[in-house]
């Protein structure tokens, strides 16, 4: 009996013992996975900080993509829809140029033109060629151009003058035609503003 | 503009490279634009670069492979080459003579401007000092680039320039202004995909709505590269200075312009320079480089990075030599950086902005900024000088002090340097990582910042 009561007093000590111990552990545990959650705590703000920020500046880059090229588009659709209206109203002037009458302000025409390209070659022995329509007016001026002739070739053009000299090395091109390509840009520019664009 | 035309000859006495001869040629002068028209019609573009003796020598833009000197005419246009402007020219693409590349019709234009330019009035000439951000950390943390200035990049064959210029373009920006920025990219003798690259870049990015492009491919005329960073630079000036934009132009790669200078020289049997180049090769780049800057009373500026590959990555060469005379600084690209996979693989200790101290401080970057670059700089020549004893001594016999110049080395190219082609940091981050590496040293190491600044941000471990 005697040796089993020690032994159960033993056993008591040992239980106790170990509950103490047991007891002890858990609360340093509970007190180190607190402190290791409140040392995590900055971390995962941390974390959690940049996480958002690299969304928002992820975000903020497929915005100014999206607004970007959407931008560029429209652009350019209105860009192609502009120059089909200049085209438009470059082909009914160009018409109107084509057809206009060959009256005495034409034939003014025509004598500046001869006069400014024998001014431009520097020479009056020339050639002169043009097209059907202006080839009787043309021929009736070359008599105050001593030396000029009218060339046998008539020209695709919509009215005015190409003037060679008589030894070919030199052309000036007086065409109506090569005027408006030369002014181009800037008649482009003058109905581009009378759509708006470019006031 | 002038309704006048001009006179065509067609007495073409030689074609020789480049250029073409033309007799008995009357009225031509200097520069003047002329339209060579050959047999089957096609015209090409030119300009004058010689005239006398009833003689002009005309250097043909597109080439004269396939001209004859029978049945070539040449017609002077009575004007210099000029280029269409307006706002319109912004997210647009051209070649490298500025015609539309991208599909659309000619921009209207504003104003019709030379492109040779006109220099700027040195007296007018503002001293530039205002900030602008690229996102790249080592460029803006040690290497700032400011508004008006020109800092060009020494790189060499094969290594990563055009991404760094295509991500300085994509990301380039002036902090505390609602100004408008504006980026004019010329790609000079590039190759399709590269050229590809760029464009493909500012459209995903998009940055192309703020940008203009001129590409000037490798297959394309050589002699076109003397006209592109011109009709560039016409670009940026009248943005600049019309409108009141900020413009950086990004100009790459100058040793194809350098060389197209170079062949029109040898075909005008000009007494060669070193290397082959002109003699005036100096004189032809300053024309170049000088059209950047701010001016007095006018709003914008234009700011230049041009970009260079050293022959050999030979610093001595010519080009990056003449270049380096007329800049303000340089940024140098190290081979062997890039050989260790680093991005952008800027060699620090070779590079200098000469206006970064106008451009940082208080009131533009930070207060602290030029003082932590300049530590940064000094414990980065420090950490090179121990990694030299290291490979004599081994490691084991640095000294503990060594050991953390060697730490800051590491760092500096693993977390300053080295940066993703999308990753755009503000000036903010930049500065902390900068303080992150200084934080690796001990204080009494960090002799060339202020107390103040090393209480407020020295990063305790």
């Amino acid at each position: 009996m005697a040796s089993n009561s020690s032994l159960e007093q033993a056993i008591d000590k040992i239980l106790v013992k170990t509950e103490k111990e047991i007891l002890s552990d858990l609360e340093k545990t509970g007190s180190d996975s607190k402190n290791i959650l409140d040392n995590a705590l900055p971390k995962l703000q941390q974390e959690y900080d940049k996480i958002i920020s690299d969304g928002k500046k992820e975000a903020d880059k497929i915005e100014k993509q999206i607004v970007g090229s959407s931008d560029i588009e429209l652009r350019n659709k209105q860009l192609l829809l502009l120059e089909e209206a200049v085209d438009k109203v470059f082909s009914k002037a160009l018409d109107q140029i084509a057809n206009v009458d060959r009256n005495d302000d034409y034939s003014n025409l025509i004598k500046t033109l001869l006069k400014e390209s024998t001014n431009v070659l520097g020479t009056s022995e020339i050639t002169v060629n043009t097209n059907t329509k202006d080839k009787d007016i043309v021929q009736s001026m070359l008599s105050q151009f001593p030396g000029s002739e009218l060339g046998s070739d008539s020209i695709d053009c919509l009215g005015g003058i190409i003037v060679k000299s008589k030894d070919g090395s030199m052309t000036f091109d007086n065409t109506i035609d090569a005027k408006i390509e030369r002014l181009k840009p800037l008649i482009r520019k003058e109905i581009a503003s009378k759509f708006g664009v470019g006031n | 503009m002038t309704t006048e035309g001009g006179v065509q000859y067609s007495k073409i006495a030689e074609i020789k490279g480049p250029l073409v001869i033309v007799d008995d040629v009357e009225n031509a002068a200097f520069d003047e634009l002329v339209e060579i028209q050959t047999t089957d019609g096609e015209r090409r573009l030119g300009k004058v670069l010689e005239v006398g003796n009833g003689k002009a020598i005309v250097q043909v833009f597109e080439g004269t492979t396939g001209l004859s000197i029978s049945g070539t005419n040449a017609k002077f246009v009575g004007k210099v080459m000029e280029m269409p402007v307006s706002k319109e020219v912004l997210g647009r693409v051209f070649d490298g003579l500025g015609r539309p590349k991208d599909g659309l019709p000619d921009p209207i234009a504003d104003q019709f401007i030379d492109i040779n330019g006109e220099p700027m009035n040195p007296e007018q000439r503002e001293y530039p000092k205002d900030f602008i951000q690229t996102g790249v950390s080592v460029i803006d943390g040690m290497i700032t680039l400011v508004r008006g200035q020109k800092l060009p990049i020494f790189s060499g064959s094969g290594m990563s320039h055009n991404l760094l210029a295509a991500q300085i373009a994509r990301q380039a920006s002036v902090v505390g202004t609602q100004d408008d920025f504006a980026v004019v990219f010329a790609a000079i003798g590039v190759q399709y995909s590269e050229a590809e690259y760029f464009r493909r870049s500012l459209e995903e990015s998009g940055a192309l709505k703020r940008s203009v492009l001129f590409l000037n491919t490798a297959d394309d005329p050589a002699i076109e590269r003397i006209i592109t960073p011109r009709v560039a630079l016409t670009v940026a000036e009248y943005l600049a200075f019309e409108l009141g934009m900020h413009v950086l132009v990004i100009l790459t790669d100058m040793t194809n312009y350098a060389e197209a200078l170079r062949e029109i020289s040898a075909a005008r049997e000009e007494v060669p320079g070193r290397k082959g180049y002109p003699g005036y090769l100096y004189t032809d780049l300053s024309t170049i480089y000088e059209r950047a800057g701010k001016l007095n009373g006018r709003k914008g500026s234009v700011t230049q990075v041009p970009i260079l590959s050293m022959p050999s990555d030979d610093i001595t060469h010519p080009i990056p030599d003449l270049t380096g005379y007329i800049t303000e600084g340089q940024v140098v690209l190290g081979r062997d950086l890039f050989r260790q996979g680093v991005y952008p693989p800027i060699n620090i200790l070779m590079s200098l902005s000469r206006l970064m101290k106008d451009g940082i401080g208080e009131g533009s970057t930070r207060a602290d900024h030029g003082e932590i670059s300049n530590q940064v700089y000094d414990a980065y020549s420090r950490a090179q000088e121990v990694r030299a004893l290291a490979g004599i001594v081994g490691k084991a016999g640095l000294t503990e002090i060594d050991l953390k110049y060697m730490d800051v080395g590491d760092v500096f190219e693993k977390e300053f340097l080295t940066q993703a082609t999308d990753e755009n940091r503000t000036i903010e981050e930049t500065l902390g990582v900068l303080w992150k590496i200084v934080s690796k040293l001990p204080k009494n190491e960090i002799t060339k910042i202020k107390d103040k600044f090393i209480e407020q941000y020295y990063q305790e471990e």
